[in-house]
């Protein structure tokens, strides 16, 4: 599906301006370069091993497949962090939407991540989501703030999934954010009900 | 022609008042003609019959019920028995080609032009766009209202936070009816 209002420029808090726009074909090589340079810890929390190069060309044609819509920030060429709004295509929760966001170390706190999320957010309604959710790791405190300032909240938590490099167990806790009320307003204008109950 | 009687016709639940509505808002409103809108219901709204009477004139409108539809836009199968018959000869009915089957009883000379509307809304994302795909193929055969003006009807009536899929839904449906209008013109229909 091609995305509308793309690319778009978004300012950090520092000043900086840089440009997002779609992943497309052709991208492997710069995603790759990004994910690889990111710190090993930071890759553990990711479900996919994103530093091989099948990896880059499943995720390529997931996206041509429309299982995925993913942003990419960039500077002068280089990708500086990549967001990505995960949808199933079949079975029972085609209605839910899982979003997954990554930046580079040196581009955090500036309001990046919150600005992706926030557009992943937007996308996921635009295609018609009821729900969206987010993993994330306890002691990820920023990634918690940031999503719950975009109305997420805790919805579950699962005790010690996941390990970190020097082998302590965490809580992955599931954030929610439940947009189904903007389609209930949408139902509630095609019930057809009489007109002046509009 | 100075004034065009319609008849949106469906299913409770379809959005089938809020088509006719969009139509006769972007005509009266966007497009500075008159329009007038009519509703009726089955015994109960979600799941019964349900139509809107929709008139379009160039000049101010007297009678608001349609008489003598000059376009259907149909997207049930009772909605098609109840309403093919009314059709004006040589009329114009517009349905919603997996939902409504055609057979003898369009009156002579009518044209009839279909549209997989609720496929494209699933594939857009909502079932429930299927009124907007249905007004949108209603703009893009007839003609009868501008596309600036459907588009300003749409964002005025549907929910804040919808609008991006309301918009889709609506080019999809008239980009289909601008071909479906295109091939009828090179003689298909």
């Amino acid at each position: 599906m091609k995305l509308e209002g793309f690319p778009r420029t978004i300012h950090l808090r520092d000043g900086l301006t840089l440009s997002v726009r779609p992943t497309a074909q052709g991208d492997e090589a710069a995603l790759l370069h990004f994910y690889r340079e990111l710190p090993q810890e930071d890759r553990l929390f990711l479900k996919d091993d994103v530093t091989t190069e099948s990896w880059a060309e499943r995720f390529i044609r997931r996206i041509g497949r429309g299982e995925a819509t993913s942003l990419i920030a960039e500077l002068d060429g280089k990708v500086l962090a990549e967001a990505t709004l995960y949808r199933a295509t079949h079975g029972w929760s085609t209605h839910v939407g899982e979003v997954r966001v990554a930046v580079a170390r040196a581009y955090r706190r500036k309001g990046l991540a919150t600005a992706l999320a926030g557009l992943l957010v937007k996308l996921a309604t635009d295609q018609g989501a009821d729900k969206i959710i987010v993993e994330v790791v306890e002691n990820q405190v920023a990634a918690l703030r940031t999503f719950e300032k975009l109305g997420f909240h805790k919805e579950a938590v699962l005790r010690d999934h996941v390990k970190d490099r020097s082998g302590i167990r965490r809580d992955l806790l599931i954030l929610a954010n439940d947009v189904s009320h903007i389609w209930a307003a949408m139902e509630a204008l095609v019930a057809d009900t009489p007109l002046e109950e509009l | 022609m100075s004034k065009t009687e319609i008849r949106v016709g469906g299913l409770g639940g379809q959005g089938v008042i809020l088509c006719g509505m969009i139509i006769g808002k972007a005509a009266a409103i966007h497009d500075d003609k008159h329009a007038t809108l009519i509703q009726a219901f089955g015994p109960e709204a979600r799941g019964s019959a349900c139509s809107a009477q929709v008139i379009v004139s160039e000049e101010e409108i007297g009678y608001p019920y349609v008489r003598r539809p000059d376009i259907l836009v149909l997207m049930s199968q009772d909605a098609y028995h109840q309403f093919a018959p009314e059709l004006r000869p040589g009329g114009l009915l517009l349905y919603e080609e997996e939902l409504v089957h055609l057979d003898g009883r369009l009156p002579a000379g009518a044209k009839a032009m279909g549209i997989p509307a609720t496929r494209f809304a699933e594939e857009l994302g909502r079932r429930l766009v299927l009124n907007i795909v249905m007004a949108g193929f209603f703009t893009g055969v007839t003609g009868l209202i501008t596309h600036e003006a459907i588009e300003k009807a749409v964002k005025d009536s549907v929910p804040k936070g919808t609008e991006d899929l309301n918009m889709r839904a609506l080019r999809r449906g008239l980009e289909y009816g601008r071909e479906a209008a295109a091939k009828a013109n090179e003689g298909g229909v």
